[in-house]
């Protein structure tokens, strides 16, 4: 039997009893054992190649590395290493108060911070049983419909230059860039924005913020349109994407998929419909599914989704009530700092809300949310003090992810970036 | 109150190359003569659409009374708030009683730009401040030390401040 052995390092080393980094043998021949992670058996004197692709590549969307058997130009098997951006974020969140998580959680899915935010939020706010204000409930509405916008503009533009059409990647970042300068107007940064505190807000928005909120929900449309007529109905996108990594309906169901994914392939799956948080069900939006399942779909739904976050942001800016933000609780929320200068117990409270931190009953609590690539869970347990004893996130693009395997089988080596494009991976919140 | 499904239908009518091509360009080619968002860094520093907000959380300052001293008091709420451990505080004590920090430090590298601090700070002594060009040709010019702080001139941002009451 002819067998060929390329040792190979993990991604992550692990050292061997004698300190020496742990590699993988990758076999290429013979009939092989077991499947091991990481391990590739070819049929015994094929042709076949393998090929490593990332993690430093721009079409890999991060740090992904796609080890790939070829054979010729078909894609036979696909295996994604991931975890090299891994910063143990849930670990951190062990050693810190739940407002100090609310920074991290910036930084998992960094192209939608404020869903995040507002994610963890719920989350904490349920353990412990606040009732957030009307205002503050309004204002996280635009807060994570604002964050689907720019991922989804992320996606189109990144996508868009992966399969070679470079214009509508401008017109999408210079949208981007118009959220960017709402959320900088607001909480002070255009990417880290921290911006929710549990029981409420960092800060309420400035006057000026209705207004150029406003005035993108008018003139966004139009961007939408622009490349919706650019790729509808482009014969070289259409080729690049119909029919390309489909996934059925039950498959999708069964790799346990969520978010514009899931519902690229037919099923109408949308927390802000089914388990509603925040009152969206008061709402007045579409959830668009697809009927195919392929990446050609997958990019509809996206482009619609973004047309429904414009009308539920038009909607909210109608309510949007007047009133306080933050719950009124000394024990939860830092009173204003002129109070907490010149009122002796705001000042006491003050101090022991920051030393001391929230602190949550015994219990756990799971909110999922419905955040632009899919269901972000955040799980937290808490044994009665200020910090919790574990915090899980559910990553929706990791577990996308784990169908991009299943849909590259079969397909050109060309569509494997198409395929792996339309799962809308961000590498931050895959690795965590 | 409705929330429906919309399910998204292919496009009936043929898809083309010339047609497309031909449409991309003439939409391209209008784009030239709309107005220019770019903006010209760094001999541009802010256009009429954009000027960076008064919210800007950016390297720190630290805010001075009449005598050139420091305002901060040492009370220590500022480390022990701060996610990314970067605040070094040793605080002493003078012949009045009064509590100043004998040793005060930020390592600019390892902030995380969040903003905590000056939120809990009771003396509104540190700020973050709307300031973004920070290169230094050494690593060990990034950790702040009190007179740094002290010597810094940008604004501060409006956060958590009395004079943007909507920022709390
Ligand atoms: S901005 Fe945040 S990370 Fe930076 S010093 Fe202040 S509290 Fe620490
Ligand atoms: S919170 Fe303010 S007063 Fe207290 S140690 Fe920090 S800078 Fe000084």
């Amino acid at each position: 039997m002819n067998k060929r052995t390329v040792e190979l390092e993990l991604a992550t080393p692990g050292l061997d009893a004698q300190g020496r980094p742990v590699r993988v043998p990758l076999t290429v021949g013979g009939t092989g054992g077991g499947e091991v992670a990481g391990q590739v058996a070819v049929e015994p004197g094929s042709e076949h190649m393998l090929l490593n692709i990332g993690p430093q590549h721009p079409a890999t969307h991060g740090v992904l590395r796609l080890v790939v058997e070829l054979d010729g130009e078909v894609v036979v098997r696909c295996i994604p290493h991931v975890g090299y951006l891994h910063s143990g974020f849930e670990k951190l969140g062990e050693y810190r108060h739940y407002n100090q998580i609310i920074p991290l959680t910036d930084r998992t899915d960094y192209l939608s911070p404020m869903a995040n935010n507002v994610g963890f939020a719920l989350a904490a706010e349920r353990l412990m049983g606040i009732a957030i204000t009307p205002r503050c409930t309004v204002l996280r509405v635009i807060a994570c419909e604002m964050s689907r916008v720019i991922s989804h503009m992320v996606w189109l533009g990144t996508t868009a230059i992966d399969l070679g059409a470079f214009t509508p990647f401008l017109w999408a970042f210079q949208e981007r860039e118009r959220i960017y300068d709402l959320q900088e107007m607001w909480t002070g940064a255009r990417l880290t924005t921290s911006v929710t505190r549990v029981g409420g807000m960092m800060a309420d928005i400035p006057d000026a913020f209705v207004t150029g909120l406003r005035h993108f929900t008018e003139t966004f449309p139009k961007t939408l349109h622009e490349i919706d007529g650019v790729l509808t109905r482009n014969a070289v996108w259409v080729g690049r994407t119909q029919n390309v990594g489909v996934l059925r309906r039950e498959e999708a169901i069964n790799h346990s998929l969520s978010g514009p994914m899931l519902r690229a392939s037919g099923v109408a799956y949308d927390l802000r419909r089914d388990k509603p948080y925040l009152d969206y069900e008061t709402y007045d939006f579409d959830v668009p599914v697809g009927e195919h399942g392929d990446v050609y779909d997958r990019y509809l739904v996206r482009l619609e989704e973004c047309h429904q976050s414009n009308r539920i942001l038009q909607q909210a800016l109608a309510r949007l009530p007047d009133g306080p933000v933050n719950v009124d609780d000394p024990r939860v929320i830092l009173p204003s700092k002129s109070r907490a200068m010149s009122d002796m117990e705001a000042m006491i409270y003050h101090f022991k809300q920051v030393m001391e931190g929230v602190k949550a009953p015994v219990g756990e609590a799971y909110v999922g949310i419905e955040n632009p690539k899919g269901e972000l869970g955040t799980y937290l347990v808490s044994d009665g003090s200020a910090k919790p004893v574990r915090w899980r996130i559910r990553p929706p693009s990791f577990i996308n992810l784990s169908s991009l395997p299943k849909m590259a089988e079969g397909h050109l080596l060309s569509d494997l970036i198409a395929i792996n494009a339309s799962v809308d991976i961000v590498m931050g919140e895959v690795d965590r | 109150m409705a929330v429906g499904v919309k399910v998204m239908k292919r496009p009936g009518s043929a898809t083309s190359y010339v047609r497309a091509t031909l449409k991309g360009m003439a939409l391209t080619f209008r784009h030239l003569f709309q107005p220019k968002v770019t903006m010209q860094y760094p001999e541009e520093k802010s256009t009429e659409d954009w000027t960076i907000s008064s919210r800007w959380r950016g390297t720190h300052r630290m805010l001075t009374d009449e005598q050139g001293r420091s305002k901060c008091v040492a009370c220590g709420l500022c480390p022990q708030i701060c996610p990314a451990n970067c605040i070094k505080l040793v605080p002493g004590e003078d012949e009045q009683g009064n509590r100043y920090p004998l040793i005060y430090e930020i390592d600019e590298f390892r902030c995380v730009f969040c903003g905590y601090c000056q939120e809990v700070c009771p003396e509104e002594a540190i700020h973050v401040g709307v300031h973004y060009e920070n290169s230094e040709y050494s690593r060990d010019r990034f950790v702040y030390d009190l007179e740094r702080l002290c010597a810094q001139t940008h604004p501060v941002s409006t956060l958590w401040d009395p004079s943007d009451p909507r920022g709390e």
